[in-house]
């Protein structure tokens, strides 16, 4: 069963074209990214969905309804919450609560307000205007607001910038236990790939209002065959470099005694790196690095699919 | 429409008004301002002309407050909402926007009334003028025909905003005083000059000025239609509620809620 299905969305602003023949299906319980660079679609694809904004072309069915037609039933089951559109200014954090707590018809209000207020760190700040507050408490706040109705469909646009590092783990965390906890269906959009990586079971990548690619994380950077690796030697690189290259092997950077190299296939890391330890190169320190989602993102957005 | 909406929705333009020191002032401010103009102006021609226009002036000016306030109080409280953004916020959840603007309207009725009744006391405690005078039936039926009128034109307006985005604003505050001279509040409909007349009949402010001026100064000559303008402030409603309507669809093509403006 699909949480959300869309096919062939199309959207444009006279000329523009924000986003083209968009599909995926999202599962029940998944966590789905939307991942790509400002400008990409993916709030425009968002605001589709959850009916914001009217589509030029496409479909998309919630919960199995063509929302058009149910959008009373199914906005009830839906939470959003954005880093770009604070709750009202003029109103408190606790005020701005009430309002969308009384919008969703929640029972013991006051409670649920208060645990999620205790949860994101604002009980402090629940009596003061959101319009005096700093860009990370006012999203935190709109999280608030979007956990509010406990949400079978959570829709969460760029929720975490402007958060310090701390306060973003602690949200990406919390975003993690309510999906623990509910097994809600969460589309997540970011342009931060890690974010996306620690969270989101597959991840559509989108550039210039079209897919790119859907899958894993773990198969997206699988495309990728390629390690980067970094050697420090007690003596000079010279002896190594010669050897690299005696294989052909891309050297990347040459720097006192470091040296930086890559390799295409994982095997060929475990039978080379066994040869430069048999022989005297004097390795001290090694460092390889993996292929991240940025790579994989602008291997992807280079080649296209 | 769900009532518990409509109320969460009223509770948060309650909390505006609370948190908001110039909605606070402008039930009060303006209108007093009007009541001190006016009233000192109908006495001063008396003193050079033994003419009495207190009555028609203070009358004129407390209804014309229902036409003033609901118009605006929809076309602010969503503009506030455009300024503001959060109007993403509210069309994401479950709230539709006859809900929203039907908890505008009622909450500018209650607004209006608070600003009426306090008025009133303030023209009887200065200039003696009673505006409870006038008949009630006619007195609660200008203020219903008026404040239906106010209310599509502020749809009119909302409905504008959400086509053409802020930057027309100013008709938020300026369209009922293009209206106001029209609609013979403080003059009969035989004061305006030929080419203006066909406009005024028209409209359903004048009908009911007309009417009251009929009940109030019988010898004016004033004549109104308060059938005929019930009918046509409804037709009015009718086609701004439609307006808004298609506004609120082109709002969401164009992404206007999503501030693509």
């Amino acid at each position: 069963m699909f949480a959300i299905e869309v096919e062939g969305l199309r959207k444009s602003y006279g000329k523009d074209i924000a986003v083209q023949d968009v599909s995926f299906k999202i599962r029940k319980g998944e966590i789905f990214g939307l991942l790509g660079p400002n400008g990409a679609g993916k709030s425009t694809t968002i605001n589709m969905i959850t009916g914001l904004l009217t589509r030029d072309a496409g479909t998309i069915k919630i919960l199995g309804s063509d929302p058009e037609k149910d959008w009373e039933r199914i906005k009830n089951k839906m939470g959003v919450a954005t880093a770009y559109y604070p709750l009202n200014e003029i109103l408190t954090i606790r005020q701005n609560l009430i309002v969308y707590s009384k919008i969703y018809n929640i029972q013991n209000a006051n409670e649920r307000i208060n645990s999620l207020l205790k949860d994101f760190g604002l009980e402090h700040l629940a009596n003061k205007r959101i319009g005096h507050l700093s860009s990370g408490e006012r999203t935190r706040t709109t999280l608030c607001k979007g956990l509010l109705p406990k949400p079978e469909i959570l829709f969460l646009d760029e929720c975490t910038i402007g958060l310090d590092p701390d306060i973003a783990q602690k949200t990406r965390q919390m975003i993690l236990d309510y999906h623990n906890e509910t097994k809600c269906t969460i589309l997540f959009t970011s342009h931060y790939m890690f974010e996306v990586e620690q969270l989101c079971d597959r991840i559509a990548f989108l550039d210039k209002g079209r897919i790119l690619y859907v899958d894993t994380s773990k198969e997206l950077k699988a495309m990728i065959k390629k390690e980067v690796i970094q050697l420090t030697l007690k003596s000079n690189t010279e002896k190594l470099s010669s050897f690299l290259r005696k294989k052909s092997i891309r050297i990347i950077s040459v720097q006192e005694s470091i040296i930086t190299f890559e390799l295409q296939e994982n095997k060929e890391t475990f039978q080379l790196l066994k040869e430069i330890f048999n022989q005297d190169f004097d390795v001290i320190d090694m460092h390889i690095s993996k292929p991240t989602l940025d790579d994989i993102f602008i291997h992807i957005a280079r080649n296209g699919k | 429409m769900k009532w518990y909406r409509i109320k969460a929705l009223l509770l948060k333009y309650y909390f505006i008004t609370l948190n908001s020191a110039d909605r606070i002032f402008d039930i009060f401010y303006w209108p007093v301002i009007d009541v001190i103009i006016w009233g000192f102006t109908s006495y001063f021609i008396k003193q050079i002309s033994s003419l009495n226009i207190l009555s028609m002036a203070l009358g004129g000016l407390i209804l014309w407050l229902f036409v003033w306030r609901s118009a605006q109080d929809i076309a602010v409280y969503v503009l506030e909402d455009f300024w503001s953004k959060t109007l993403y916020h509210l069309f994401s959840s479950p709230v539709m926007i006859s809900e929203h603007i039907t908890s505008i309207v009622l909450f500018g009725f209650l607004r209006s009334m608070f600003t009426f009744f306090f008025l009133a006391a303030l023209m009887f405690m200065l200039y003696s003028f009673n505006v409870f005078t006038i008949p009630l039936a006619l007195l609660a039926s200008s203020i219903a025909i008026l404040s239906l009128f106010g209310w599509a034109m502020g749809l009119f307006i909302t409905g504008l905003i959400l086509r053409f985005g802020q930057r027309i604003q100013v008709l938020a505050w300026s369209l009922t005083w293009i209206i106001q001279p029209f609609s013979c509040v403080f003059y009969p409909l035989s004061a305006l000059p030929q080419w203006a007349v066909p406009i005024a009949k028209v409209l359903p402010t004048t009908q009911v000025f007309e009417t009251l001026r009929s009940v109030i100064f019988p010898t004016m000559g004033s004549q109104g239609n308060l059938w005929y303008a019930l009918v046509s402030v409804l037709l009015f409603l009718v086609g701004a509620g439609w307006f808004l309507g298609s506004s609120f669809k082109k709002a969401k093509k164009n992404g206007m809620l999503v501030g693509a403006e």
